[in-house]
């Protein structure tokens, strides 16, 4: 997208008065405080308490490496974290990049009733991350829940309680996470709309038909759509937190099935006090989601078609 | 020789009829141009030859065979956009072999055309550069080149040089007209500039809301506009247009009273004595300062643009009609000058209330 | 043909799709037993029953969290339009030194996850003796920390000719009169989208109050409802779907009233829920 522009500041640099300087600093002091009390002072701070035993209740002693050393070495529970994680990322990215762009295609058809549909697909996306959608999920796949009922009123299948069975809570979560396209699936139609009429008219007179013109055509010129969305979709799905735990009640079972990193380093800290280890938690996840982006960006210039 | 025939085509959008019955047949090899004011349907009627809209009425056909459900691509035609739709994600050269690879011709035979027409362009250098890189005029070459590789019979050119500089339209405009005399391909050029369409054209069609106003060679058009509406369209600056009363006619023409004297015209018909007509005078066949040919009055010089080749001269008659005059050279002319102009009966153009010529 | 077929195909996702939430309102109008006998999306016997156990059904009355709710909620707003407004203007139209620094630093800030400011903010908080009380939930936004508005008004403010600055200025207005007068005015669009969307987003938080509210009395109304999962311990379907009902109308009254304002925002700049 345009972001990259909009990182420019266009107007000149200047050396005016006193006046300018003091109401430019007076216009951005909220955000100077926020920025020194709320963001810079507890980086910092948490790189130290990372490496350090802190509880909250007595003073932190320094540890050095020995959290990270843990992490990496000691912890079955974080690797637990880490494969739940990363299965619920890489199962529920591609699906719902997959759903919202085959509805948006078929959405951009020039159907009537576009906006009820765009708005019907909306609509779990902003409501799906609050809790009573967590609470109804939980119901759905109860084992007398809504799913049951009417696969045993279609076909007779007693099925099993998704949610307590360690081999169906992931799934179940990641579903709840794909529902959920409605976003993604309204950047890809403002991104199809971007492609100009006369592309496809060139194409037709070149004699391409409407398969050809999508995959020639309205996926490459989609690619930096794409990519937007991947990459948000995945920061998101790393950090993903509320519909794992009301769904596990917090524990982030049965046996740990559900345990999303974001829920281990929440109980690490909130539940267990262990400030010095959560935080090194953290911090390990700063550098996954930075890796990923990193990668994202590598991988990017091989694929993603840029204008300029 | 026939190769591209239109009769009675029709488009409508709903209850609104864009184009009303378009009759015509266009040679083989020749250039026509499409000219008319913006809303006319020109474009429409374009694209509607590519394929590009559906044809509510009538029957497209070309090289004999009916067209009117055929895909764009089996049209045998080609078409330069007004904004060249270039590919934006593929280089020149993918832009040029897109087409003939979805055809699936061999690739030696598509390097081959993609060359030629490179060549024949002078873009040989730009075909690993995508359209992002190129200059507008280059971004044109390319949009022509891609027309080229598909060897069509028929070219489709949509106002292709309407994004161009001035300087930079007139190159092209050359280099438009050269390649229709090297490749004899038929030419559709759409355009609403009609210096544009009397330079490139071997027959103009002037449209009008749907509706063909006249058509026929670029001189033709400008000697013999078969109304006024066509004959303010064509020529620059436009022509004038005094209102003039008919009062006899005679064996040597028509007498009609302008601006209270009398003076004679040449015509063959014969309006009623009394009838109002519309006297249309070009600017540049006006001339100042001479006793021969028919006088058409005085004129009170109200501001001057001096052009270096040419003089422009805006003004108005006693009776306060207003009147351009375009005399060749540098002329010592200034606001509040008062002339007497004059002209060639030859250059009379009469027109009646409804607009119709009155033939002379 | 083919278009009839991509009808029949959106009309049946999207009826899988709402069928939960739709089920979820009927079921809240149900009794006790047909909730798990009925995948009926009209109750047989409509009955408000279960709103009356849920609205009651915590020690402290449901009406108490939604007023919590309520309050946080606005004020996270007023302190979003109040203080992102702020340095947006001092980004696009003030010259200071420094200026492209502090822009590059606050865009750094976007991409940073709050995960590991999270455990010092707390610290920091308790410190203040602020948690169990809404300040940490509300004070912060008025500093501007939700950056990602701060580039959206970024964006609209960018658009608005400087021309009608200058012309201020001509007219002897001053910075704060310009910003008051000239700016905001003209910025009603972000200033709602911003509005709307930080409503929405704070009305659903979890995290922060699960975090910062331990007293039921200061419980916003998400944190009663996954507390009443607990004290239901699932047996009050009914009570538990018409309090997660009651939770989710907010939001869909917002929906229904700035629909337009939502999808634009999210198509324009990729803003993400």
């Amino acid at each position: 997208m345009s972001a990259v522009a909009a990182f420019e500041l266009k107007a000149p640099r200047d050396r005016s008065g006193l006046r300018e300087q003091l109401a430019g600093y007076g216009f951005l002091a909220p955000w100077l405080i926020g920025f020194f009390a709320l963001t810079l002072g507890p980086a910092l701070a948490s790189l130290y308490f990372s490496m350090t035993d802190y509880s909250g209740m007595s003073a932190p002693n320094w540890v050095g490496a020995d959290n990270y050393l843990r992490i990496a070495t000691d912890d079955p529970r974080f690797w637990t974290a880490m494969n739940v994680t990363f299965t619920f990322v890489l199962l529920s990215v591609p699906l719902k990049l997959l759903f919202a762009l085959a509805v948006a295609v078929a959405l951009n058809k020039g159907l009537r009733g576009l906006s009820l549909f765009r708005a019907i697909f909306y609509l779990p996306s902003l409501v799906g991350g609050s809790v009573a959608i967590a609470v109804l999920w939980r119901q759905v796949f109860a084992g007398d829940g809504l799913l049951n009922q009417a696969l045993n009123g279609l076909f007779g299948y007693e099925g099993p309680s998704w949610i307590s069975n360690p081999s169906y809570s992931l799934y179940t979560i990641v579903l709840l996470a794909v529902w959920q396209f409605g976003s993604a699936m309204i950047i890809f139609l403002a991104g199809l709309r971007q492609i100009p009429q006369d592309m496809y008219e060139a194409a037709s007179i070149d004699g391409a038909g409407r398969s050809r013109q999508f995959f020639k055509i309205t996926l490459p010129l989609l690619t930096p759509v794409i990519f937007f969305n991947a990459v948000i979709l995945t920061i998101d799905a790393f950090k993903a937190f509320t519909s794992a735990f009301v769904i596990s009640d917090g524990t982030g079972g049965p046996i740990d099935s559900t345990l999303f990193y974001t829920l281990y380093l929440y109980q690490e800290a909130f539940i267990n006090f262990r400030f010095g280890y959560a935080s090194a938690l953290a911090w390990v996840l700063v550098l996954i989601i930075a890796f990923f982006t990193a990668m994202s960006f590598l991988t990017a210039r091989f694929w993603v078609h840029y204008d300029d | 020789m026939t190769t591209l025939s239109l009769s009675k085509i029709q488009k409508r959008f709903g209850a609104a009829e864009i184009i009303r019955g378009v009759d015509l047949q266009i040679g083989s090899g020749e250039f026509v141009v499409f000219v008319g004011p913006s809303g006319c349907g020109k474009s429409t009627l374009l694209r509607m030859i590519a394929g590009l809209e559906p044809i509510s009425g009538g029957e497209l056909s070309i090289g004999g065979k009916r067209m009117n459900e055929k895909a764009a691509a089996e049209r045998g035609i080609a078409m330069v956009f007004q904004s060249y739709a270039l590919y934006p994600h593929m280089s020149v050269y993918k832009n040029m072999s897109f087409g003939l690879e979805t055809a699936r011709m061999p690739k030696a035979e598509i390097d081959k055309r993609v060359r030629k027409a490179a060549d024949i362009l002078q873009i040989s250098q730009l075909l690993d550069r995508k359209p992002k890189q190129l200059s507008g005029g280059q971004r044109q070459r390319v949009a022509i080149g891609r027309a080229i590789v598909r060897d069509p019979k028929i070219f489709l050119f949509d106002e292709p040089l309407s994004n161009l500089d001035a300087e930079l339209r007139v190159q092209t405009r050359v280099e438009i007209a050269r390649l229709h005399a090297d490749i004899g391909a038929t030419m559709i050029y759409v355009t609403h500039d009609q210096v544009e369409a009397m330079t490139l054209a071997d027959r103009i069609v002037v449209l009008r809301a749907g509706v063909i106003e006249q058509q026929g060679t670029p001189l033709e058009i400008y000697n013999r506009p078969v109304n006024r509406f066509v004959a303010g369209f064509i020529g620059s600056p436009k022509m004038n247009f005094l209102d003039v009363r008919a009062v006899a006619s005679g064996s040597n023409g028509l007498a009609i009273d302008l601006a209270g004297s009398a003076v004679v015209v040449p015509a063959t018909d014969t309006p009623a004595p009394g009838e109002k007509l519309s006297l249309g005078v070009r600017p540049e066949h006006i001339r100042i300062g001479e006793s021969r040919g028919l006088k058409l009055g005085s004129l009170t010089v109200v501001h001057v643009e001096h052009l270096g080749g040419q003089t422009i001269a805006y003004g108005r008659l006693a009776d306060r009609q207003s009147m351009t005059v375009a005399l060749e050279g540098q002329q010592r002319i200034a606001a509040g000058d008062v002339l007497d102009i004059c002209t060639g009966p030859e250059h009379c153009h009469l027109f009646d209330s409804e607009g119709r010529r009155v033939d002379g | 043909m083919v278009r009839a077929l991509i009808y029949a195909l959106l009309i049946a996702v999207s009826f899988i799709m709402l069928y939960p939430m739709l089920w979820m309102v009927a079921s809240s109008f149900k009794p006790d037993n047909e909730i798990f006998t009925s995948t009926s999306l009209i109750p047989q016997d409509f009955s408000l029953d279960a709103y009356r156990r849920g609205w009651t059904g915590l020690s402290v009355g449901f009406g108490q969290m939604f007023l919590n709710s309520l309050l946080i909620s606005v004020l996270v707003v007023i302190g979003n339009l109040f203080s992102c407004s702020m340095a947006a203007y001092a980004f696009t139209r003030l010259r200071f030194k420094g200026r492209g620094f502090w822009f590059a630093l606050m865009l750094g800030t976007l991409m940073m996850p709050q995960h590991a400011l999270l455990i010092p903010q707390y610290v920091m908080f308790l410190k203040l003796g602020w948690v169990n009380t809404i300040l940490p939930l509300v004070v912060p936004k008025f500093l501007a920390i939700d950056a990602f508005f701060i580039f959206l008004m970024v964006q609209f403010f960018r658009g608005i000719p400087r021309e009608l600055d200058e012309a201020a200025i001509m007219d002897g207005a001053g910075p704060l009169r310009i910003f008051l007068k000239v700016i905001l005015p003209l910025s009603m669009p972000v200033l709602a989208t911003a509005a709307v969307f930080s409503f929405i987003w704070t009305w659903d938080d979890f995290f922060a109050p699960l975090i910062y509210l331990n007293d039921i009395q200061n419980y916003t109304a998400q944190l009663a409802l996954r507390t009443f999962v607990d004290a239901t311990a699932q047996s009050d379907w009914g009570a538990l779907l018409a309090m997660s009902t009651l939770t989710v109308l907010p939001i869909f009254i917002l929906f229904i009233l700035f629909q337009r304002l939502l999808i634009e925002g999210i198509a324009t700049t990729g803003m993400k829920r």
